[in-house]
């Protein structure tokens, strides 16, 4: 299944939490699970696991993108995995 | 705005004329919106390896971004020539960066 370049929101967000293959100008390969695709400049936030190692973000910029290719679902796990990396810790609530 | 417009013509326009689908549409896009700011919040500070065109690899530490997203401004940029304290990235110059979280 591969992502066309005029795809809409809707779309991107069957991606979240997915493994992908994603092809950039150049042949550049890169693999990661989906964070996000950003709604404006189409760009795609992965993240990778390496073993003993902090996880890594990958941000692919939207003009670059050629392809994006699903290789494996979602599941619970790496869903909430994804979230608290990026979760809000210090951040100063607005509201009341 | 009118200069991210005028810049950044890949900008992906809402469906027009769905009514329904609006809604939902804007949900969507407001969430992914929402993270991927998060992604530049997490970024801050942080040294993160940027591939440019051309095969170029740069390092540095990312400061901010503009509201459109079409410039970072970082330090210590390391360039094949040397150490550039403070810089300005080009979005459009690059294909993709990366960092540790």
């Amino acid at each position: 299944k591969k992502m066309k370049k005029k795809s809409k929101p809707p779309e991107w967000s069957a991606y979240l939490s997915k493994l992908v293959n994603v092809s950039a100008h150049n042949n550049h390969q890169y693999k990661g699970w989906v964070f996000t695709v950003d709604p404006v400049s189409a760009s795609v936030v992965l993240v990778t696991f390496p073993e003993e190692n902090q996880p890594r973000v990958q941000v692919v910029l939207g003009h670059a993108v050629e392809s994006v290719e699903v290789v494996k679902d979602g599941n619970r796990g790496n869903t909430s995995r994804l979230a608290s990396i990026f979760s809000s810790h210090g951040a100063t609530d607005l509201s009341t | 705005s009118t200069r991210f417009i005028a810049l950044c013509p890949t900008s992906i326009p809402a469906s027009a004329g769905e009514g329904v689908g609006l809604e939902e549409e804007q949900r969507c896009r407001s969430e992914l919106r929402e993270r991927f700011l998060r992604t530049l919040i997490k970024m801050t500070n942080k040294p993160v390896n940027f591939d440019m065109y051309e095969g170029v690899q740069v390092q540095a530490k990312f400061g901010a971004s503009d509201i459109d997203v079409l410039n970072f401004q970082v330090s210590e940029l390391q360039t094949p020539i040397g150490v550039q304290k403070e810089a300005l990235l080009r979005c459009q110059d690059m294909i993709s960066f990366s960092f540790d979280v």
